[in-house]
């Protein structure tokens, strides 16, 4: 078994000379060709790892740069599929357990155990390693898979359902003569099904991207009450039908967050909707948003309904894929019961947290947390702890005045690109591309804080510039002015840390930019620039730690 | 006055028909191709003010249409809204890159198509669906 198992490269990561040669020699007892190589630190340990990929690895824990669960953390973070073995002076069960659960292949006691021992120990780290890495593989494989499938498949299904819809849609709109009320009404059923239908395929889409890590949140800075106003007017006529009151309150002077705006509709639109459906007529739903309580950097935005509520079992698994509460009649269980899963998984991605609170038959509130846009948050990589930025910083601004008419979907891909060909442009790890803006006038705005001395500023320039130009279809859509503004280094001897200068200057910069556009008075807190700004003048001035 | 002509190209006789009924009724011309060779033969032939463009043909799909238009000096100028039932996920930044002035998955809301068709043709006078006075 030795002779034919460990034949491999051995990394033995052991300050202790006397541990060190122990160990060699009892992995020379164990087998005849194996390499053994040894370093004394964590850090030569991982640079090792760089260069040649070892079969295994053997770790004492105490080491000169690292001690204890740090060391196996660090190595495992660095070669995740490297089979670790740790030896341990100590003999700690609760250590070893963590260890092992953590990801380590197994947990040693130095004195205690003999050649054959070790050898066993590390033939059987190789094989779960090995077999652990093929289980995750299939596990990708088989979401790729699924992904590709309901992808497909969804196409497949759309196309009949086109056709429905397209000839539904036409008898309705009388473009193939004049309609009886009575089969006007049956029409519209057969569209409201054809609709459903359509939503659950897309629910089934977005439910498996989920699980895949797949599901796209291009963060904004907005205006929750803006999202808040439209998904409540967008449902107003549903809940008028059933009768049921749909009533908001949006506290006044609540911060910008930063959030999707699409995606937060759609988390809105799902849960109002799946309040309607539970609620009976006569009763209402309410949609508040306001600072969260419990941690005043999220706004907190809860959908009451006065329905049949949630029993205490299902409040965990009313999140589940593929929920469907027991009890309830034929006509709420309209859909594939992932509406709350995908919200949910949209509102991780937020960096928010969802519940729901309920007594059965009194109710239920749905609460979700979004977090505020903090440009200090943004900006804090920037600043290293003397509370410096080491290169000089340019904040560049793209000022895009769209060709078209506002307010068609189209203007969300519209943004997108914008940013995907501006990401494009920079350097992910250097450089920051702040949320988009829309400015009162309708102008979108997006800007970089990007590292750069003058003349690397001229190439980056011509670079974002070129690129936009270079798609003629953005050209058609969006007309584009680029500015760059340098932005003066941190005044040492200051009061103010220097996380709170950039920000004052960007500030400053934005505020200059952003008023001429259109002519308007500053005054006049619309646009989500002069929001943002009068925050910035509201906010405390924030330590740099 | 002349009618706005659109070119409607899929391979799907249902779609055409009932998209050639929608846009008549709003009062486009319009033409029809079912693959991606006569897609460029018709818009030689028709030189239409908009096309509206299918992913999956035959002969040739979207992708292979929209790249000999941008590569046409005389075709290039004609904006191309795609209408497909193809996952957005994966299509839509590929369909805008390849030229596209807009994307829209089948069924497409007929309130938004049309409202893009309206701006894509008349850019300075949005949403009126007037044609542009001379």
């Amino acid at each position: 078994m030795m002779d034919r198992n460990t034949t491999g490269h051995v990394l033995l990561i052991e300050d202790n000379p006397g541990d060190a040669d122990l160990i060699r020699l009892r992995l020379v007892e164990a087998s005849s060709d194996l390499e053994v190589s040894c370093v004394n630190r964590l850090s030569s340990g991982i640079e090792s790892l760089a260069q040649k990929t070892p079969s295994v690895v053997l770790l004492d824990l105490n080491l000169p740069d690292s001690h204890g669960a740090d060391t196996y953390r660090s190595l495992l973070k660095k070669a995740p599929t490297v089979p670790i073995v740790v030896l341990s002076g100590l003999e700690d069960e609760l250590l070893a357990t963590k260890a092992v659960h953590q990801g380590v292949q197994d947990y040693l006691v130095k004195g205690k155990f003999d050649s054959k021992q070790l050898a066993r120990a590390i033939h059987y780290a190789i094989e779960r390693q090995a077999l652990l890495i093929s289980l995750d593989m299939s596990r990708k494989q088989q979401l790729q898979f699924k992904d590709e499938f309901l992808s497909h498949v969804s196409h497949e299904l759309r196309t009949p359902l086109t056709s429905i819809h397209q000839f539904v849609t036409i008898l309705l709109d009388g473009l193939a003569g004049n309609i009886p009320a009575e089969q006007r009404e049956h029409l519209g059923t057969v569209l409201g099904s054809t609709n459903q239908l359509l939503a659950m395929i897309d629910d089934l889409l977005e439910a498996t991207r989920a699980e895949s890590g797949k599901l796209r949140v291009e963060l904004r800075c907005i205006s929750i009450g803006d999202t808040v106003i439209q998904a409540v007017t967008m449902l107003r006529a549903a809940a008028n039908e059933k009768q049921i009151r749909l009533e908001m309150t949006v506290d006044n002077g609540l911060p910008l967050v930063s959030a999707d705006p699409e995606r937060v509709l759609q988390i809105l639109l799902n849960l109002i909707d799946n309040s309607l459906k539970f609620t009976p007529a006569g009763g209402s739903v309410a949609v508040n948003a306001c600072l969260s309580p419990q941690d005043p950097t999220y706004v907190c935005i809860s959908v009451t309904d006065t329905g049949r509520g949630v029993s205490p079992e299902s409040k965990h698994l009313i999140f589940e894929r593929l929920y469907q509460d027991p009890n309830s009649s034929s006509n709420s269980r309209k859909g594939l019961g992932l509406g709350l899963y995908i919200v949910q998984e949209l509102v991780r991605l937020h960096g928010g947290r969802i519940w729901v609170e309920s007594q059965p038959g009194h109710g239920s509130v749905f609460s979700f947390t979004l977090p505020l846009f903090s440009l200090s948050k943004l900006l804090a990589p920037i600043v290293n702890s003397q509370g410096k930025w080491p290169d000089p910083l340019v904040l560049i601004t793209i000022e895009g005045t769209p060709r078209l008419q506002p307010g068609l979907p189209r203007r969300a891909n519209l943004r997108l690109q914008c940013m995907d060909i501006l990401r494009s442009c920079v350097s992910p790890d250097k450089d920051i591309v702040l949320p988009a803006l829309t400015g009162e006038d309708g102008s979108e705005i997006f800007m970089v804080v990007a590292t750069a001395d003058e003349r690397a500023t001229d190439i980056l320039l011509k670079r974002i510039t070129g690129q936009f130009q270079r798609s003629a279809e953005l050209q058609s859509r969006i007309e584009i002015r680029v500015s760059a503004h340098h932005l003066r280094p941190p005044q040492p001897n200051s009061d103010v840390p220097a996380l709170a200068q950039l920000e004052q200057q960007l500030a400053e910069v934005i505020n200059r930019v952003s008023i001429p556009v259109r002519g308007q008075q500053p005054s006049s807190p619309n646009s989500e620039f002069d929001l943002i700004l009068s925050k910035l003048a509201d906010a405390p001035v924030r330590n740099s730690n | 006055m002349e009618l706005p002509k659109i070119l409607i190209v899929d391979d799907d006789p249902e779609l055409r028909r009932g998209l050639n009924l929608r846009l008549r009724a709003n009062h486009y011309d319009t033409a029809y191709a079912t693959d991606g060779v006569s897609a460029m033969a018709m818009a030689q032939k028709e030189k239409p003010d908009l096309i509206i463009l299918d992913i999956g043909l035959p002969a040739g799909d979207g992708y292979v249409v929209l790249d000999r238009l941008q590569e046409n000096a005389s075709l290039s100028c004609i904006p191309v809204i795609v209408l497909t039932a193809r996952d957005p996920q994966y299509n839509r930044e590929r369909i805008l890159k390849a030229g596209a002035t807009a994307f829209f998955q089948k069924p497409a809301d007929n309130f938004e198509l049309l409202g893009a068709i309206r701006s894509v043709l008349n850019p300075r006078w949005p949403g009126t669906g007037m044609p542009q006075p001379s």
